[in-house]
């Protein structure tokens, strides 16, 4: 191969490689795009501020943003209560108290429960959750917030594990056998030490949970009974913003408010996810400079 | 690189073109879907010109499917809005309706319960959540639970319009009529409606584990959707007609295929899957 043809070569990859990197730009700024002028119909049909503040969302007449936004913090929320410690604990266990060879088929096994699809596990909440949490706190039904926040939480868990184990995996050694060369115990040392360095990574691990969590559609379409009454608590059925869309978006007639107000809750659950990412970037920086 | 550009051109020409080949796309309503796809079948069995595509969404999908060209026949539950009639006068689209079937809607609930029947007047209050316990409905102390479907499907609205209600913020909104069958099985107090094509297969009830209600109204006696003649004869009150929206372009095209599902084969195979066929 003489040496015009390997130029041209690099010069083609240079280009392939180019486009892929601002085809993949153009896609995210055409989502938004089309959101924001699908939403801007929207307001121009509804004040933003009643959005906002109604309480109600009853696409023939009610465009209240809140119940849904509610729904979806506490199913988050929740999840997140039932994940965080799990996923942190389990990580700490996989890289921290396990042998070797327990590590090796711990982590594949993690892993694998993320490709479970969500319809699965969706269908495992009507059959399996939703009876048992019914039959255990004496309700007629356990399609309720709770049933969803469990699902989400066996769902946001392979994240928070695999990326809080490789944070707490890379703090260096040497740092951690300095606090043993002084008579540290183990959980001394991994309370002192190895965990506050770990820290960001561990929050980035939380937010990527989450983010999965708040985008997840099919689980909590499936779990959570979808009624639009205003959510009160745990035992409540609730109806997320991604549940909304999903069930919606089908039968709703072409560009109508209601069609308007759809993209308008995509445009929220955007930026909702597009802030957790944000922020769970700047928290790691912010640690990161004090170290 | 140039040639390849070409032939992918050539391959989106070729594509856009379809709607002069002999594909007739049949797309919509969820409740149609399951008779729509057996007629096709039946149809395609005895000729197999033109090739047909059948897909379900919803009926809001199906009409607006029809509306942008997507397809040349569109299912629907529900008669065409007002605001839809005029978008297609707008874009100067002429279509044709049909009805090919009627439905029956049952009010199905948990087999415990003890009661057989239901007034409208309660089937009313049940569902605008005025009644919240089976207690006030003569049965056992038991919270009573609504499973429904989504807020804008063509059932719910049929429902909604027909019961003259908004619907009770509590009732919970069921993906379809497999999973309100699957809830009011598993709750005690569960209430819910579904097509009857769900329940009934060769005029039996197919699934014993939910409890088809008989509906009576001040004047008529109790009639359950099992009862076919009452369905026929419409004496059964949550039943409506099943249409059929086709673009006026493509009516030759469709037309064996209409005339079959309204002949003698057509309504046979529609009566024995729980539908009902239409009476002249």
């Amino acid at each position: 191969m003489n040496s015009t043809t390997r130029v041209k070569i690099n010069d083609v990859f240079t280009y392939v490689f180019r486009a892929s990197g601002f085809a993949c730009i153009a896609i995210l700024i055409g989502i938004f795009i089309m959101l924001f002028y699908n939403t801007i119909a929207f307001f121009g049909q509804i004040q933003p501020l009643d959005f906002i503040t109604a309480t109600q969302w009853n696409p023939s007449h009610h465009f209240g943003l809140l119940p849904l936004l509610v729904s979806t913090l506490l199913v988050t929320l929740g999840a997140m209560a039932i994940a965080v410690p799990l996923g942190i604990g389990t990580a700490l266990f996989v890289s921290e108290y396990t042998t070797d060879l327990a590590k090796n088929v711990l982590k594949p096994a993690i892993e694998m429960l993320a490709a479970i699809p969500s319809v699965v596990i969706g269908f495992l909440g009507i059959v399996v959750i939703g009876p048992a949490i019914s039959h255990l706190f004496g309700l007629s039904n356990g399609l309720n917030a709770l049933n969803g926040a469990i699902l989400l939480a066996v769902m946001a868990l392979p994240t928070i594990i695999t990326v809080a184990e490789d944070a707490i995996h890379a703090v260096p050694p040497t740092i951690k056998e300095a606090s043993y060369g002084l008579g540290a115990t183990k959980w001394a040392t991994l309370r002192n030490i190895t965990l506050p360095a770990a820290y960001p990574g561990i929050i980035a691990a939380v937010m990527l949970g989450m983010g999965r969590a708040i985008g997840e559609t099919m689980t909590v379409l499936m779990a959570t009974g979808n009624s639009l009454a205003f959510p009160t608590g745990f035992f409540d059925s609730i109806r997320t913003i991604t549940a909304t869309i999903a069930i919606e978006m089908g039968e709703v007639p072409f560009q109508t408010t209601h069609y308007y107000g759809l993209f308008a809750l995509a445009l929220i659950l955007f930026l909702i996810t597009m802030a957790v990412n944000v922020l769970a970037e700047r928290i790691a920086n912010r640690i990161r400079k004090f170290q | 690189m140039r040639t390849c550009f070409c032939l992918l051109i050539f391959v989106f020409l070729g594509l856009s073109c379809g709607k002069q080949g002999d594909i007739l796309k049949i797309k919509g309503s969820d409740t149609e879907v399951n008779i729509s796809v057996l007629l096709v079948e039946a149809f395609h069995a005895q000729r197999p010109y033109p090739q047909l595509s059948v897909s379900g969404g919803g009926s809001g999908l199906g009409i607006a499917s029809l509306m942008n060209g997507l397809t040349d026949i569109a299912n629907a539950s529900r008669p065409m809005n007002s605001k839809e009639e005029a978008l297609f006068k707008e874009k100067n689209i002429d279509i044709v309706s049909l009805v090919f079937a009627s439905d029956a809607l049952a009010i199905i609930a948990h087999p415990s319960i003890l009661l057989d029947s239901l007034s409208v007047e309660e089937v009313k209050q049940i569902f605008k959540g005025s009644i919240t316990d089976w207690r006030q409905l003569g049965s056992r102390d038991m919270p009573l639970t609504i499973y429904g479907r989504q807020n804008n499907s063509g059932t719910h609205e049929y429902f909604r319009k027909k019961l003259d209600i908004e619907f009770s913020l509590y009732a919970k909104e069921m993906n379809g009529n497999a999973q309100i069958i699957e809830s009011v099985k598993a709750d005690k107090g569960g209430i819910g409606y579904v097509g009857a094509g769900y329940v009934i297969k060769n005029g039996k009830q197919s699934d014993h584990s939910v409890k088809i209600l008989k509906i009576y109204t001040d004047t008529s006696k109790a009639y359950s959707p099992l009862d076919y003649d009452a369905v026929v004869n419409k004496q059964y009150y949550f039943q409506r007609p099943l249409f059929q929206y086709i673009l006026k372009s493509s009516y030759e095209i469709a037309k064996p295929l209409l005339d079959f599902e309204r002949g003698p084969v057509g309504q046979k195979i529609i009566a024995t899957n729980g539908y009902f066929p239409i009476k002249e």
